[in-house]
């Protein structure tokens, strides 16, 4: 029997080809970093609403408009909301108002995020909301708040988002 | 004497597999690290001047068009200066900014790129002006800050 048992075969050497990946990694490093610069990029699509400009057509679901008034230190969510689903009813719309606190210095961004989600719980089918930016609102600060607003990738909360 | 240095010669020849592994799994991680924070793409700057992005966490890539950069002391399209905010009044469309971008309306894009700290009420006119001359999309660069 010992006769035909296999010899067992010599373990292949496996470090030139580890050397070659390792090489090819060194020099993909150094052709990423001869290529690229530490700094990428995100873009936040816009839509500025022209002067005169009539308003969209009423959202079908129970919010129909929502405004982000932002200040450089506080915001204040307000978004009108339909009393009833009967369509045709003409004054059955109530305004209602979240002011979101500042922290320190700044928007509380956790707290416009939960004023946000409150009223995408309403109407998760509502996408357009409003910021009105004061003029003393810095750039940081407005595309915090677009940020917010917009939503993530997992969690959208309004992704059409207008200037005024 | 020689049994010894043969023992010695044959323990120091090549490298280890062991060794190799971690250095291969390194490279690997670094090359992932790179790849999704580093950007091919470099951010337009003012020759002279602070200036830096507001963060973002929109992931959306960019898509050409004009590139207008508003710094705290002028305004910039496609690396030429264009107009100094001292001498851009206070309201209305910023002219210079306005001619220039009607010159160019092949392309109806406009991509601005604003440092963190300049107001709305610069940037919201910058925004104005382009719309005015004609572009049809627009859109804010920030600086990517996302998680890995």
């Amino acid at each position: 029997m010992k006769l035909f048992r296999r010899e067992p075969e010599a373990e292949a050497d496996v470090r030139p080809t580890l050397l070659g990946v390792v090489t090819l990694m060194f020099l993909l490093l150094f052709f990423l970093l001869a290529t690229s610069s530490g700094q990428r990029l995100g873009v936040v699509d816009l839509r500025l609403a022209a002067p005169g400009e009539a308003p969209p057509l009423p959202h079908a679901g129970l919010v129909k408009s929502v405004v982000v008034s932002l200040q450089p230190s506080a915001a204040r969510v307000e978004f009108e909301v339909a009393t009833t689903d009967i369509a045709s009813s003409a004054d059955t719309r109530e305004l209602r108002a979240i002011d979101v606190p500042s922290s320190g210095d700044r928007v509380d961004l956790a707290a416009l995020l939960a004023a946000l989600e409150t009223v995408h719980r309403i109407d998760g089918s509502q996408e357009r909301a409003e910021v009105r930016p004061s003029p003393e609102v810095s750039t940081a600060t407005l595309l915090a708040v677009l940020d917010v607003v917009r939503g993530s990738s997992q969690a959208p909360l309004f992704p059409r988002v207008s200037l005024q | 004497m020689k049994r010894f240095r043969r023992r010695e010669e044959q323990a120091s020849v090549g490298l280890d597999v062991g060794a190799l592994a971690p250095m291969v799994d390194m490279m690997t991680l670094l090359l992932v690290f790179l790849l999704r924070t580093y950007s091919t793409e470099l951010a337009p700057t003012p020759p002279s001047g602070p200036f830096a992005l507001a963060p973002t966490s929109s992931e959306e890539s960019r898509q050409g068009g004009i590139e207008i950069l508003v710094a705290t002391d002028a305004i910039y399209v496609d690396g030429q200066r264009i107009a100094a905010w001292d001498y851009a009044g206070t309201e209305g469309v910023v002219k210079p900014l306005y001619d220039r971008l009607l010159a160019s309306r092949t392309k109806a894009r406009a991509e601005v790129h604003a440092d963190g700290t300049v107001p709305w009420r610069r940037l919201g006119r910058v925004l104005a002006t382009a719309q005015a001359a004609g572009m049809e999309e627009l859109a804010i660069v920030g600086g990517y800050r996302g998680s890995l």
